[in-house]
C-alpha cells in the first residue's frame, strides 16, 4: 500500500530532480576524483540514491540523521548545498566541515545531518544516543541511521540494536543491503540472508522490501519513522539495493560480473523513474531541471576549485571545544 | 570438638566487618550454608554462611561489633561441650594471620613463608651501576702532585715522588676515580651534568680539572663545593615566580667578580696544562750555574755586534738565545733527554725542536725553533724575536707552535729567581730559567762578588729518569760555563 | 567543610551538579538498584529515579556510543565503566567518536561526557583486571583525563568534568574509596584542570605521582626524611591537560626528579612527563629523571608477586637516592 499511484507528477519531479543532483555530484566526484582534486577515500552512492531522497521525504527537519562513510546522498538529501559537499571533497575550508573531515565525515548540524563515520557500525550506538536524548527530552524527535549489510555482524550493531530495544528508542534502523560488502558478497558474510530477522532476536519490529523508487522509500520508511515517533519504539529496515559503482574509488569491482552489474542498471530505480516521467510528457521539464542541477554541480566545482583551504589553526581550534588540553 | 568462627573475607578488598545482625542464637542449630549472620563490608552487605554443622555455642562478636577479618565472632560445636578454654583464648588473642577461614587454633599457617620480607622492594627502577667505593676511592686519591724538589743533583738518588702513574689508564672503567681526566670521555668530552654547566657558564667557573664523582666521572652539583661558588642549596621554598640563581653568593658579599669569559688560548692552556699535571709524573732537578763567565762573553758579544753596525747579523744576544742554543746542543749529547712518552714505546726524538714560551696578552704560546742544534745562536735570536712579535700579534700560525721536543721557559726578565715550570705534553722535559743573581759566591777560599743563575729542569718520571736529568743537566752546566762552544757548534 | 570519603565525594559532587543541571545523568553497569559496584552511586537511583541513574547490560561499547551520540546533541552522560579495564571493549567509541567527532564535523558539534571508573591495581585480581588505562587514554588529542587522589580533589574535580564541553576520563582508585579527607560543602567550589597541587615541600628532590601514588609517595618522603632527603611531593591531579609549569618550577628547585605511577614501563604519562622535564629544564637537571613503575609484565595472581609487580615506597626510595648520588 503506497501513496505512489497517487503522487503527482510535480512531486515526482521533485524527487527525480534530488535523485538526480545526487548521481551527478556523485559521477563528478568521481571525476575530481581522477584528476587528483579529492584525495583519500571516495565512496560512492551512486543506485542507492533512492533511499537517502525517500527518507529525507519521510523525515522531518529536526528528525536526527546518521549514516556511514557512503555519506554524500544522505548529506545532500536533507539539504546540505553541492557547494558545501563538493568544497569538503576537494578539502576546502568551505566544505561543511571545513575541510577537516573529508568524503567520509559529512556533518551538517543545521540540517540534522550528524555525520559521516568511518568505523564499520561504530556509528550506531551514536545513532541510538541521539534517539535516547530525544526520548530523555520527551521530544518528538525520530533518529534514523543507515548502514550495509557489512555491518550486521559487528558488536556495535548487536549492541545499539539491543539497547535500542531494550529502552524503545525512537530509531529507525535502516540497512542499504547493496549485497556486497566491499568484495565480499553477503552470502560469505551472513548465516541468514534476510537481515530483517536480525529484529526478531531483539524483539524489535521490522521492514524489508527491494528499492524501486524514492516514492516507494518513502512510504515504507514512513510506518517506522511514525511508529519511532507515536510509540517511541525502533524498527529495522532492510532495503535491498545496488551501488553500480565499486566499494570505493580504489575497488576495481573484479568480484561481480559485468553481466550483474547491467542487469542491475536496468533495474535502476533513478533510470526508472526518468522513463516514467518522460512517459508522463515530462521530457521538456525534465531537461530543464537536469540542465539546472548540472549547472549547479558545475557551479559546485569552481566554488570547490576557488575555495581556499583550511588554515593550520582549525587544528587545535577544532580538537576541543574549551581551551586545548595537553 | 568446638572450634572458633572467625570473619571470613567476603569481598576483595575486605579488611574488616561489622556484625550488622545474627541469624542465629546461641544454642540454635546450624546445617552447613545455613545464614549465620548478616555482614557490613566496605562494599555491600554481605551474607555469612557457613561452613560447618553444629551449635552455635557462643556468640563473641554481637551484632554491631566491627570485626577484623580473622578475628573470632562465634564458636561452634556440640551441644553441651565446655567451650572455657577456647572463649578465653577468643577474648584476648591478636588476629591470627590465617587464609583459612574457622580455624581452630590462631595457627599462623603463612608465616613460615612470611620470613623472607615481603617487603623486599618492588626493583621496578632501571638498574643502576654499583658504585660502593667510589667516594671513598674519590676521597683518598691523590693526585701525584707532589713536588718533590730535593735539588740534590746525585743522580743515584731517587727522587721521591709517585713512581707508579696514578692516572687512570683509558682501559680502566673505573667507579668514580676522582680524576679530572676520567671526567672527559674518550672523545674529548667533558661529562658534566646540564646544571653544573649552567652553573658554570653563569659563574665563569672553569670545569677543567674538576674531578666528577658521579657515574662515568660526570661532575655533579656536589663536585662543584669545593669549586668557588657552591651550587644553590635552597633551604626555603622557592617564592613563585622567581627562580633564586644559584645562592652560593647569597651570604657572601653582594660585589660581583668580574667576570672574564674565557679565550680559545685560555681554555687550552687550562685543558693541556691541568692534563699535564694530572697525567705525567713530574719532578725536578735543579741547578744553580756559575753566570759569570756567560755574562762575560754575552758582554763581549753585544759590544761585537754594536761595532759591526749595520752588517750585524743581530742586534744583540739575550741570555735566554744563548742558553737556547746551549740546551739544543746538550740535548744533542743527551738525546735520552729529548724524549717523548708513548704507551708502546719512548720516542727518542732525532731532531732538537726547541718550544719557547712566549708571554702573551691573556697568556702565554710556545713557538718552536726549529733544528735549534743546526743554526747559530744569532740564526736562533733572530728567530725568537720574529717569532716573538708575531706571537704577540697573535699572527703564529698552529703548526708553528706545536710539535717541539724540548721547552725552555724564562722568567728571569720578571725578576724572578727559580721555577719549576709545568712539563707541555708531549714533551719528556722542560727548563725553567730565572734570573742573573748578583750575589756573593765561593771562589777558592774566598767569598767574592758572583753571579749565578738558577734553573729548573722538569721532567717526566716514565721517560726521563734521574740520571738522564742529571747528565743533560751537566751538559748544559759545563757549556754555560765554559760558552765559547756555543757561539761555535 | 565535611570529612567524606573518596567515594562519598564523588557521589556528592555528582549529585550536586544533577540538582544543578537536569541533563547530567548516570549510566553503567549495577549503579542504579545494586547501588554501584563500588558504591560510590550509592542511594542516587532512590534520590534521582531511573530516568536520571539508568542501569545497563553488559554493552561497554553500546552504552558509550549512547553516551556519546546524546552528548553530540546535547544531554551531559556521566559514564561508569565497572573499572577503567572494561573499558577496553568500548575504546573503539572513545578514540574514533568522543574524540573525533568535535574535528571530523569541522568544529560543528562537541561531546560533553564523563567516563569514570576505578583504574589501577587492586588486591590479587589478576592480568586483565589491573590495568592503568589512563597511559592509552592521555594519548589521544580530543580527551582529557584527570586523576583525584584526595577525597577534596575527587569532588572538585568530578565537577569540573561535569560541567566541562569535551570528553573528560576521570581515574579513581578503589583502594581510595575508603580514605576520608575534608571536603568543601559549597556546590560551587571546583578544581580546576591543568593545575597540579604540592602535597609535601622539599628542596631535595622531586617526585611526581597522582592517584594512589601520591600517599606512596608521601610515605616514602617521610622515609627520606629521616635520611637527610626533604622530597618534594607533587599530586598532578590532571593528566592531560598537564601541569607542566608546577613541574618545572619544582625541578628548577630540587635539580632532580622521579616519576612515581602505576604503569607499565613503556611510554605512557611518565614518559610524557620525563620528556618535558628534559625539554623545559635541561639545564637545571643534575641527574637523569628516573620512573618508579609498575613491572613490565603482566600482573599477577600470586600476593607475593603482584607487590613486586607493583610499584612501591622502597622503589621509590631507591630512585630517589639513586638521582641524589647516595645510594
Amino acid at each position: 500500500m503506497t501513496a505512489e499511484t497517487t503522487d503527482t507528477d510535480e512531486t515526482k519531479l521533485s524527487l527525480y530532480r534530488k535523485c538526480f543532483q545526487i548521481r551527478r555530484f556523485e559521477e563528478e566526484a568521481a571525476r575530481a576524483y581522477a584528476q587528483g582534486k579529492i584525495g583519500g577515500f571516495l565512496h560512492l552512492y551512486i543506485g542507492q540514491e533512492a533511499i537517502a531522497v525517500g527518507a529525507q521525504e519521510a523525515l522531518q527537519k529536526e528528525d536526527y540523521a546518521i549514516t556511514t562513510y557512503r555519506d554524500h546522498g544522505l548529506a545532500l538529501a536533507r539539504g546540505m548545498t553541492a557547494r558545501a559537499a563538493m568544497a569538503e571533497l576537494f578539502g576546502k575550508v568551505t566544505g561543511c566541515s571545513k575541510g577537516l573531515g573529508g568524503s567520509m565525515h559529512f556533518f551538517d548540524v543545521e540540517h540534522n545531518m550528524l555525520g559521516g563515520y568511518g568505523i564499520i557500525g561504530g556509528h550506531l550506538p551514536l545513532a541510538a544516543g541521539t534517539a535516547y536524548a530525544s526520548k530523555y527530552r520527551e521530544e518528538k524527535r525520530v533518529t534514523i541511521a543507515f548502514f550495509g549489510e557489512g555491518s550486521c555482524s559487528i558488536g556495535d550493531f548487536h549492541e545499539a540494536m539491543s539497547l535500542s530495544a531494550l529502552w524503545k528508542l525512537p530509531i529507525v534502523f535502516v540497512c542499504e543491503n547493496n549485497e556486497y560488502s566491499m568484495g565480499t558478497p553477503m552470502v560469505r558474510t551472513m548465516s541468514v540472508e534476510d537481515v530483517s530477522q536480525k529484529a526478531i532476536g531483539y524483539g524489535m519490529d521490522r521492514d524489508r522490501f527491494f528499492c524501486e523508487s524514492p516514492m516507494q522509500v518513502r512510504d515504507r520508511l514512513k510506518v517506522a519513522i511514525d511508529r519511532a515517533r507515536e510509540t517511541s519504539a525502533p524498527t529495522l529496515v532492510e532495503i535491498r539495493t545496488y551501488r553500480f559503482r565499486g566499494h570505493s574509488m580504489s575497488d576495481p569491482g573484479k568480484y561481480r560480473s559485468s553481466d550483474e552489474l547491467e542487469e542491475r542498471k536496468r533495474k535502476d530505480p533513478v533510470t526508472k523513474l526518468r522513463i516514467d516521467l518522460e512517459s508522463a510528457g515530462k521530457l521538456s521539464e525534465l531537461e530543464r531541471l537536469e540542465k539546472e542541477v548540472e549547472e549547479e554541480i558545475q557551479d559546485a566545482i569552481k566554488f570547490a576549485d576557488e575555495s581556499p583551504e583550511p588554515g593550520p589553526e582549525l587544528l587545535e581550534a577544532t580538537t576541543y571545544k574549551g581551551a586545548f588540553a595537553r | 570438638m568446638a572450634k572458633l568462627l572467625e570473619m571470613p573475607k567476603l569481598s576483595p578488598t575486605m579488611e574488616e566487618g561489622q556484625i550488622a545482625s545474627w541469624s542465629k542464637k546461641e544454642g540454635d542449630a546450624v546445617a552447613v550454608d545455613d545464614l549465620l549472620a548478616e555482614v557490613e563490608t566496605d562494599k555491600a552487605t554481605m551474607e555469612f554462611r557457613s561452613f560447618d554443622k553444629g551449635t552455635l555455642l557462643k556468640i563473641l562478636a554481637p551484632a554491631g561489633t566491627v570485626v577484623k577479618l580473622g578475628q573470632p565472632v562465634a564458636i561452634i560445636g556440640e551441644k553441651g561441650e565446655d567451650i572455657s578454654a577456647l572463649a578465653g583464648s577468643a577474648g584476648g588473642g591478636d588476629a591470627p594471620k590465617t587464609e583459612a577461614k574457622g580455624d581452630a587454633k590462631p595457627v599462623k599457617t603463612g608465616k613460615a613463608k612470611d620470613d623472607d620480607a615481603p617487603d623486599e622492594a618492588a626493583r621496578n627502577t632501571p638498574k643502576s651501576e654499583k658504585k660502593p667505593d667510589a667516594e671513598a676511592e674519590a676521597a683518598e686519591n691523590d693526585e701525584g702532585e707532589d713536588h718533590d724538589d730535593d735539588g740534590e743533583d746525585d743522580a743515584n738518588e731517587e727522587p721521591e715522588v709517585d713512581a707508579k702513574p696514578k692516572a687512570a689508564k683509558p682501559s680502566e672503567v673505573a667507579p668514580q676515580p676522582a680524576d679530572a681526566a676520567s671526567s672527559r670521555g674518550s672523545d674529548g668530552r667533558l661529562k658534566a651534568s646540564p646544571y653544573v654547566r649552567k652553573i658554570a657558564r653563569e659563574q665563569g667557573l672553569s670545569l677543567e680539572g674538576l674531578a666528577g664523582t658521579g657515574p662515568h666521572g660526570r661532575i655533579i652539583a656536589r663536585d662543584l663545593e669545593g669549586a668557588k661558588a657552591p651550587p644553590r642549596r635552597a633551604s626555603t621554598p622557592s617564592v613563585a615566580g622567581k627562580s633564586a640563581p644559584s645562592s652560593g653568593t647569597s651570604m657572601a658579599s653582594s660585589v660581583e667578580p668580574e667576570k672574564r669569559p674565557l679565550s680559545m688560548m685560555r681554555k687550552a692552556i687550562a685543558r693541556r696544562l691541568t692534563e699535564s699535571k694530572q697525567t705525567v709524573p713530574h719532578f725536578y732537578l735543579s741547578i744553580d750555574v756559575d753566570a759569570d763567565p756567560l755574562h762575560a762573553l754575552r758582554e763581549q758579544v753585544n759590544a761585537d755586534l754594536a761595532a759591526m753596525g749595520e752588517k750585524a747579523p743581530v742586534v744583540k744576544l739575550s741570555f735566554n738565545d744563548i742558553i737556547v742554543k746551549a740546551v739544543a746542543i746538550a740535548l744533542v749529547q743527551v738525546p735520552t733527554c729529548n724524549a717523548q712518552f708513548t704507551p708502546d714505546a719512548i720516542l727518542i726524538h732525532r731532531r732538537v725542536d726547541i718550544s719557547v714560551a712566549v708571554a702573551v696578552d691573556d697568556g702565554l704560546v710556545t713557538p718552536v725553533v726549529r733544528d735549534a742544534d743546526k743554526k747559530s745562536v744569532a740564526a736562533i735570536a733572530t728567530e725568537i724575536r720574529e717569532l716573538a712579535g708575531r706571537a704577540k700579534a697573535k699572527k703564529l700560525k698552529p703548526e708553528e707552535m706545536s710539535n717541539g721536543t724540548f721547552s725552555i721557559s724564562n722568567l728571569g726578565m720578571y725578576g724572578i729567581d727559580d721555577f719549576a715550570a709545568v712539563i707541555n705534553p708531549p714533551e719528556g722535559a722542560i727548563l725553567a730559567i730565572g734570573q742573573v743573581r748578583r750575589e756573593p759566591v765561593v771562589r777558592g777560599d774566598a767569598i767574592v762578588p758572583g753571579r749565578r743563575l738558577g734553573m729548573t729542569l722538569s721532567c717526566d718520571h716514565r721517560v726521563v729518569d734521574g740520571a738522564v736529568g742529571a747528565t743533560f743537566l751537566k751538559a748544559l752546566r759545563g757549556l754555560l760555563e765554559h760558552p765559547s762552544p756555543i757561539l761555535l757548534l | 567543610m565535611s570529612a567524606l570519603r573518596y567515594r562519598e565525594a564523588i557521589r556528592a559532587g555528582m549529585s550536586e551538579e544533577m540538582e544543578r543541571d537536569d541533563r547530567v545523568f548516570v549510566i553503567g553497569e549495577e549503579v542504579g538498584h545494586y547501588q554501584g559496584a563500588y558504591k560510590v552511586t550509592e542511594g542516587m537511583l532512590e534520590k534521582f529515579g531511573a530516568k536520571r541513574v539508568v542501569d545497563t547490560p553488559i554493552t561497554e561499547s553500546g552504552f558509550t556510543g549512547i553516551a556519546i551520540g546524546a552528548a553530540m546533541v546535547g544531554l551531559r552522560p556521566i559514564v561508569e565503566y565497572m573499572t577503567w579495564n572494561f573499558s577496553a571493549v568500548a575504546f573503539d567509541q572513545i578514540l574514533n567518536n568522543a574524540a573525533k567527532v568535535r574535528q571530523m564535523s569541522g568544529g560543528q558539534l562537541n561531546v560533553p561526557l564523563v567516563l569514570r571508573a576505578p583504574n589501577g591495581s587492586a588486591r590479587q585480581v589478576g592480568s586483565q583486571h589491573s590495568h592503568s588505562m589512563e597511559h592509552f587514554y592521555t594519548h589521544i588529542p580530543g580527551l582529557k583525563c584527570v586523576a583525584p587522589a584526595t577525597p577534596a580533589d575527587a569532588k572538585g574535580l568530578i565537577k569540573t568534568a561535569i560541567r566541562d564541553d569535551d570528553p573528560v576520563l576521570y581515574f579513581e582508585s578503589e583502594t581510595l574509596y575508603s580514605i576520608k579527607g575534608e571536603v568543601p560543602d559549597d556546590p560551587e567550589i571546583t578544581v580546576p584542570f591543568g593545575v597540579a597541587r604540592v602535597a609535601r615541600e622539599g628542596a631535595g628532590v622531586t617526585i611526581i605521582a597522582w592517584s594512589r601514588m601520591v600517599h606512596v609517595a608521601l610515605e616514602a618522603a617521610e622515609k627520606l626524611a629521616a635520611e637527610g632527603i626533604e622530597a618534594e611531593v607533587i599530586d598532578l591531579r590532571s593528566l592531560r591537560p598537564l601541569d607542566e609549569e608546577a613541574i618545572i618550577k619544582s625541578v628548577k628547585k630540587t635539580h632532580r626528579a622521579v616519576v612515581a605511577y602505576e604503569g607499565f614501563p613503556y611510554g605512557g604519562v611518565g614518559a610524557e612527563i620525563v620528556d618535558r622535564i628534559q625539554r623545559l629544564a635541561f639545564d637545571d637537571l643534575d641527574a637523569p629523571v628516573l620512573r618508579v613503575t609498575t613491572r613490565d609484565v603482566p600482573m599477577p595472581y600470586n600476593a607475593k608477586l603482584e607487590q613486586l609487580v607493583i610499584p612501591q615506597a622502597a622503589g621509590i626510595i631507591d630512585a630517589v637516592k639513586q638521582v641524589s648520588y647516595r645510594s
